[in-house]
């Protein structure tokens, strides 16, 4: 199965935490989409509401 | 009282008193318990064969964690593979074309798996979510696509084994009907449409093996895959 981690991969920066060939590269890819969606989901649940001025005549 | 072709899945009931709960213990009294015997009789020594053969089978790519769940999954083969051949038999209930019953055996036990595979292993469980060496603008989205198929294993246990035990049964009714109507009307067609029966019930028969191995075998697999 695909556990293993790939030896020869040597990354550098960013790549180094979040790349689609280790392990803990693929999970902190997963953790960090998740992450992502959720923030993305309460951005648009605690944006306030414009209301709709009303005026009266 | 009209009779439909559907009126064979509904669950059983007589004066009130729901007849699924005896046809879910059937099982349990048709297969012999293992004896004190040194040598036991043809029956039992078949059991057995079939009990240790099938585990061993099933358990061999896994590893000796996943051994616990030996007693559980080949009690479940026995139990689905008794009830969908019974069910074969004319005028009997098969409680495996009951979706409820089904997503039953399925949510739970593949939840089982992953809450395992996340206790034990969480960077290896998580890491599954993201194929080895995706190109990195496809890494979102296909992260969002193992995770659908993720939650959609445990329907697409229960809809499979459903689906294909209430097709088949609703299948050998309509045919037979067929076979029925036609004979005072056409002998030789309904003759041709019994052969016809012949065939699809010997093929239901495969099915409803097939059926009970494959649901078992997947969730070996969702436990190999965790543990």
């Amino acid at each position: 199965m695909g556990g293993h981690d790939a030896g020869t991969h040597q990354f550098t920066g960013l790549a180094k935490y979040f790349n689609a060939y280790t392990m803990i590269g693929r999970r902190n890819c997963v953790l960090a989409t998740y992450a992502t969606i959720a923030g993305i989901v309460l951005f648009f649940k605690l944006k306030p509401k414009k209301q709709a001025a009303v005026t009266e005549k | 009282m009209t009779l439909s072709f559907f009126d064979q899945f509904m669950s059983p009931t007589l004066l009130g008193i729901p007849l699924i709960a005896l046809a879910l213990t059937l099982p349990w009294v048709l297969f012999p318990k293992p004896s004190s015997r040194w040598l036991n009789n043809r029956v039992l020594t078949l059991q057995s064969w079939f009990i240790n053969g099938f585990a061993q089978q099933i358990f061999q790519p896994i590893n000796q964690e996943g051994h616990k769940w030996a007693a559980l999954l080949t009690s479940l083969m026995i139990f689905l593979i008794t009830l969908n051949m019974l069910g074969l038999l004319p005028y009997t209930f098969t409680p495996t074309t009951q979706l409820s019953m089904n997503m039953a055996f399925a949510v739970p036990l593949w939840l089982a798996t992953v809450i395992i595979g996340m206790r034990n292993q969480p960077t290896h469980a998580l890491a599954h979510l993201l194929p080895e060496g995706t190109p990195t603008p496809l890494i979102p989205i296909l992260i969002m696509i193992e995770t659908i198929s993720l939650f959609i294993r445990p329907l697409a246990l229960g809809v499979r084994l459903t689906a294909n035990l209430t097709a088949g049964h609703l299948l050998i009714q309509l045919i037979a009907t067929a076979a029925l109507v036609l004979l005072p009307l056409m002998p030789t067609v309904a003759i041709l449409t019994g052969a016809l029966l012949l065939m699809l019930t010997l093929l239901e028969v495969a099915v409803a093996m097939i059926q009970a191995y494959v649901f078992v075998l997947l969730l070996s697999l969702y436990l190999q895959e965790n543990v």
